[in-house]
């Protein structure tokens, strides 16, 4: 039978995260963690008691820590509790808050905590990233996650200026959204006339990836409550609810390169959305929803993902970054929170998507919440070897 | 001068011989621009494990020039900017060999800024000037009070902190009939302030002596944070440890029989892909499956081994190996290589010879790139690095 | 919409000491191959597998986000997967909460994993405790679990002699199960005389290094006959952490069992596990620990294990025909090998070691250090 709607509703009830940043030597990873708990029940107001199930989750060798749930059990308060661990790579908070929503709906547990971290400065981050590749082929070959094939992609198809302004406007539009979060990790204070010269002089990485278009190197973590529709109206004012999710992976090897147009397969972004949306009924995307919360590693990723998760043509997606629609304010913001370049925990990066876009649904994000209302709210995880995680969330139910 | 940090550019500059790290400098035979906008430019001259450093408009041979405004280059000297946001952030940029530039990193002890010892009077006049700032909102709630401070001696004074609706504004007069009054010398007050006697000793010996609500006297180290000297606030002592630790684990990995038949084939100087019965897809190296087909693969095929260069992936970043922990040379040249036989996405990624990076075309739709061929190790055992890199077939 | 989720079909590799002629992923393919033929279930995004739960561990696996590695051996290439690291009896949670949800209707299960590939199993678990204290005083998974094994001898009445039966109980099970590791069968006298580990636990009270894969396809309950003409369900599930610090806890309490016990009691209606369940499989990753558990589940008395061994307590509720734990599964899926015997037992096809009319089996897992963090998975036929 084709995908049908679940059998229970289920609500975000709570939302918390630690402040991100490069290095949080003054707490533990258990430490850590417990801020993100203790702000997402307070945000829920619930004790630990009210928690039926957690569920936990990160990338083990990123830390080194062998089932890190075991000795986090001294911050999470899984004491008592079920608890799941679930580890997806890049995706895991996406697959962590999925898997919360298939763990309420369930009937098996009414109110669930998914909580997803990374203290990344306790690691080698490069070196971990690198450690995905295959032992016997790939792992002495590949450079973490940096590439610059996306950026080659873009400048072949819009010309090396376009190309090169429209990442950097992206990237700067990121920076001031940062500038208004208080939790993201880095906030430039970047300025529209610094862009001709960040573009000619920031440091190359590689090719044409510079160390101003990559995502960050965190220390964070982020906790959210869910529970059932009864529960949920019964202990929350502001539901935000899970309408549906999508997760769509690929093989390991390198075989979508954009260098032969006629014979580069699908993006998995693209195929989550298509089906995604295709199911909910949903034609415009970019219409339809009033913010995205995306996972963007770099500006190049950022600009060329808009075009596959909004289903969009041409130089479509270029024209929203151009004519600063992505920006708060604008006709469909992109990250509002400062997005994955300014703040990237990975084990958090991307649980923290769906709980930003569940502050904007709410109206409580802040500084940096988005001015007109927010009824329909979209969040992306990435990870693996270009793998996708797609939610919906609404603000009321009955769609 | 910096004014934000209240350093000046050429004590940078003047003290690197003394700062001069003979051990950091092992290997380091090169010079180094320093262009700091408005304020002049610099060039950094290291060779034999000892230096120059030279003040001149000429940096002709420097293998990096280092361009910042003085208050980012004092900054990230002094260790109050971080260098790397400052990189990330374009407020520092470096023109040239970037991996060089970073081996000026450990050229050269921290500059610190020198240390003044503050007379009584500095110290009077530095401790109410930072009272403001040392107020704790949290711990005045509900509080509508006066501080006196009647500080005998010449170098004292008198001065009224307010506390009202969670603010404290301090002047400099004794107001009628405060809530409190502290009265003592001003080397005692110092004394005090500082940690060198406390409270109890100079009121059971009379130099100190205090007027008004005794409450509210024990109630002052809530008010306000304790004073710390100018300079000093780095120093305090640090309790939290970091732990660092190198994990290593052995594994042996399989390589199960068709990784096994590829990596074998390459001690015979042959690349192997396999074909999926399928659909036709060649994988190289071969896997287990198709993953598009979702069936097992078992047909082997020679493939290359030569072939064109569809994508030249140029690392910049040092990158370090994890199977051996040595980090590599940049920038260094990733291809993605269509062997002879394989076509479409069928790509085979390696390295290409250090030396040819500037002269890869890579290729687009029908136009082939460059033609490159395997540079074979000379003992081969079945592994990634019996294929040395790829070079231009010429 | 049914509330119970099917297993309709299983398909596992021979438990071995050291698969050095395979990688992981061919282990893999060797389970997924049988299951697409025996139930001819496809990829189809309408019909038929669009979700895919894995369980392994990035640890033992020794790479980074490990699944990058299987995406293709599972199937899982433009299709879900999500993998669950922990043992794997919470995956099978985890995918019968998939189903249950509604979202999805079939959900194929694929776990493995490799204890020969480290040199090393003590320096992977010792990787589990904090860096600051439980690893510099050499925690590791053996060493905290002969904290509890003499806790619990000490508490139970439970001897040297008792634990040798248990393994020579293990062995001769295992005979008869032909994926089980050829372990070998052993006497008393070759158990009282096997020397020390970590004291109380000898080497022959140990699971030994294994490796093993295997893989399951669940659906809901409306399309288990497309299928399945045998399928066997899964009607509870629990599972519950304990404290982390072993001076935290009392080792012996079973207090993470017993609350893993009461959901999935609940959830299966079983009120006397003594009565209401047939095929009993436990995770006894050391001899001490078969008499401890059955204590945890309701089985044996409080304190009581030595004289449940004694009164020949194992054989007479049908515990771990399969060879158990013990025998050798690998650390990761010993809840999986545990619920294999539960529906091999509930389909009938057992062979020798067959429970005549079993209805109900339990399968017990754990993870961590002394039973830190333990899962039950009630099954019916």
């Amino acid at each position: 039978m084709a995908h049908r709607k679940k059998n229970r509703n289920v609500g975000v009830i709570g939302v918390g995260q630690t402040k991100h940043s490069s290095h949080r030597e003054d707490v533990n990873q258990a430490e850590m963690i417990h801020e993100a708990v203790r702000e997402a029940l307070d945000d829920a107001g619930l004790k630990m008691d009210d928690i039926d199930c957690l569920v936990h989750g990160n990338m083990e060798l990123f830390e080194m820590i062998h089932q890190p749930d075991l000795w986090h059990a001294l911050g999470t308060g899984a004491y008592g509790k079920n608890t799941f661990r679930l580890t997806t790579g890049g995706t895991t908070g996406a697959t962590l808050f999925c898997a919360g929503d298939n763990l309420v709906a369930s009937g098996m547990y009414d109110v669930t905590m998914v909580i997803g971290f990374e203290k990344l400065q306790e690691g080698h981050t490069t070196g971990g990233i690198t450690n995905m590749a295959d032992p016997l082929w790939t792992r002495s070959i590949q450079t973490g996650a940096l590439t610059g094939t996306c950026a080659y992609d873009l400048i072949q198809e819009f010309g090396e200026e376009r190309a090169n302004q429209v990442a950097m406007m992206y990237r700067i539009i990121m920076d001031q959204h940062a500038g208004l979060n208080p939790k993201a990790h880095r906030a430039f204070g970047l300025e529209w006339d610094q862009m001709d010269h960040l573009i000619k002089t920031s440091a190359r990485l590689v090719g044409e990836l510079k160390i101003i278009d990559m995502c960050s190197q965190s220390d964070g973590a982020c906790a959210v409550i869910m529970a059932t529709e009864e529960k949920a109206k019964e202990l929350s004012d502001n539901p935000v609810w899970i309408r549906d999710h999508i997760t769509v992976h690929r093989e390991e090897s390198f075989t979508m390169l954009g260098y032969d147009q006629a014979t580069v397969p699908p993006l998995t972004h693209k195929v989550a959305a298509e089906a995604l949306f295709k199911r909910n009924g949903i034609s415009k995307p970019a219409d339809y929803f009033d913010v995205f919360e995306m996972y963007d590693p770099s500006s190049w990723w950022g600009v060329d993902w808009l075009r596959a998760f909004f289903l969009l043509e041409g130089d479509e997606h270029l024209k929203l970054v151009e004519e600063k629609e992505i920006a708060i304010g604008g006709k469909i913001p992109v990250n509002p929170s400062g997005g994955v370049i300014a703040s990237n925990p990975i084990g958090a990066t991307a649980l923290v998507r769906p709980a930003e876009a569940c502050l904007q649904v709410r109206g409580d994000a802040g500084p940096h919440q988005i001015p007109t209302p927010v009824n329909h709210a979209l969040a992306s995880g990435f990870g693996g070897t270009m793998w996708t995680v797609l939610i919906m969330l609404e603000k009321e139910l009955g769609w | 001068m910096s004014e934000k940090f209240g350093v000046k550019v050429e004590d940078i500059f003047n003290t690197m011989e003394e700062r001069f790290r003979p051990e950091g400098a092992e290997g380091v035979d090169a010079s180094f621009g320093y262009d700091i906008s408005g304020r002049g430019r610099w060039k950094l001259t290291v060779k034999d494990g000892s230096m120059k450093i030279e003040q001149t408009d000429d940096l002709g041979g420097c293998a990096a020039v280092i361009q910042a405004d003085a208050d980012t280059f004092v900054g990230v000297n002094i260790g109050k900017v971080d260098g790397t946001a400052a990189f990330t952030s374009g407020k520092l940029s470096v023109d040239g060999d970037v991996g060089a530039f970073g081996t000026t990193a450990k050229l050269f002890k921290r500059f610190t800024p020198p240390k003044k010892e503050l007379t009584v009077g500095e110290y009077v006049l530095d401790m109410f000037g930072t009272l403001e700032a040392r107020f704790q909102t949290g711990a005045a709630e509900g509080l509508d009070i006066t501080i006196g401070y009647d500080i005998g001696g010449e170098e004292g004074g008198q001065w009224t902190a307010r506390i009202k609706d969670g603010k404290c504004t301090v002047t400099e007069e004794l107001v009628p009939s405060p809530s409190l009054t502290m009265i003592m010398k001003a080397k005692d007050w110092v004394e005090l302030m500082l940690g060198k006697v406390d409270a109890v000793n100079l009121l059971t010996t009379g130099r100190a002596k205090v007027e008004g609500d005794m409450n509210l006297a024990t109630k002052l180290g809530e008010l306000f944070a304790k004073y710390t000297a100018p300079g000093e606030e780095e120093e305090e002592e640090q309790e939290l440890l970091v732990l660092k630790k190198i994990i290593s684990v052995n594994q042996k990995f399989a390589t199960g029989p068709v990784m096994g038949k590829y990596l074998n084939g390459l001690k015979e100087k042959k690349i192997l892909a396999n074909k999926c019965r399928e659909c036709g897809r060649m994988q190289v190296p071969p896997r287990e499956v198709c993953a598009l087909c979702r069936i097992r693969c078992d047909e082997f095929v020679e493939v290359g081994p030569k072939g064109n260069v569809r994508l030249l992936d140029t690392a910049y970043y040092a990158s370090p190996d994890p199977l051996t922990g040595e980090t590599r040379e940049t920038p260094y040249g990733l291809i993605y290589i269509l062997l002879d036989g394989c076509s479409g996405q069928e790509v085979f990624a390696h390295f290409l010879r250090d030396d040819q990076l500037d002269r890869i075309e890579m290729g687009w739709n029908e136009k082939k790139g460059t033609i490159v061929r395997p540079v074979w190790a000379e003992e081969r055992t079945g592994k990634v690095a019996d294929i040395k890199y790829f070079e231009i077939d010429e | 919409m049914g509330n119970r989720v099917a297993i309709c079909a299983m398909a596992q590799v021979k438990n071995e000491p050291n698969v050095w002629y395979q990688r992981f992923q061919g282990m893999l393919l060797d389970c997924l191959e049988p299951i697409l033929q025996q139930t001819g279930v496809t990829y189809d995004t309408d019909k038929g597998i669009r979700n895919i739960v894995t369980c392994s561990d990035d640890v033992f696996d020794a790479r980074t986000i490990s699944d990058n590695g299987m995406t293709d051996v599972v199937g899982a290439h433009f299709r879900g997967e999500e993998k669950t690291a922990q043992d794997g009896l919470n995956g099978l949670g985890y995918a019968m909460a998939c189903i249950l949800s509604g979202h999805d209707d079939v959900v194929l299960f694929m776990g493995h994993c490799k204890e020969s590939q480290t040199e090393s199993r003590n320096m992977s678990t010792n990787l589990a405790y904090d860096p600051f204290f439980c690893r510099p005083v050499g925690m590791d998974f053996l060493n905290v679990n002969a904290f509890q094994a003499r806790a619990y001898m000490e508490k139970a009445g439970v001897t040297d002699e008792h634990l040798a039966e248990v393994v020579v109980r293990s062995r001769e099970n295992a005979a008869m199960n032909p994926f089980a590791r050829e372990s070998g069968k052993v006497t008393k006298e070759d158990v009282l005389n096997s020397p020390f580990l970590a004291d109380p636990i000898r080497e022959l009270h140990a699971y030994p290094v294994t490796d093993w894969a295997v893989g399951m396809l669940l659906c809901c309950e409306e399309r288990v006959k497309e299928f399945t003409d045998n399928p066997v369900w899964i009607t509870g599930f629990g599972n519950c952490m304990d404290r982390y610090f072993v001076g935290d806890r009392d080792l012996t309490s079973n207090f993470s069992l017993k609350k893993a016990c009461e959901k999935a009691y609940g959830m299966a209606g079983i009120k006397d596990p003594k009565s209401d369940v047939d095929v009993i499989e436990l995770s006894d990753a050391y001899a001490h620990q078969l008499p401890m558990l059955a204590e945890g589940i309701g089985l044996a008395g409080e304190g009581q294990g030595g004289k449940w061994i004694e009164s020949g307590g194992p054989a007479k509720a049908n515990v771990n025909l399969s060879g158990g734990m013990l025998n050798g599964n690998p650390i990761m899926l010993g809840g999986v090998a545990r619920a294999v015997e539960g529906y091999i037992q509930l389909r009938g096809e057992a062979g020798d070691r067959q429970v005549d009319g079993a209805k109900r089996a339990l399968a017990h897992g754990t993870t961590g250090g002394a039973c830190q963090h333990q899962t039950v998975l009630i099954l019916e036929k």
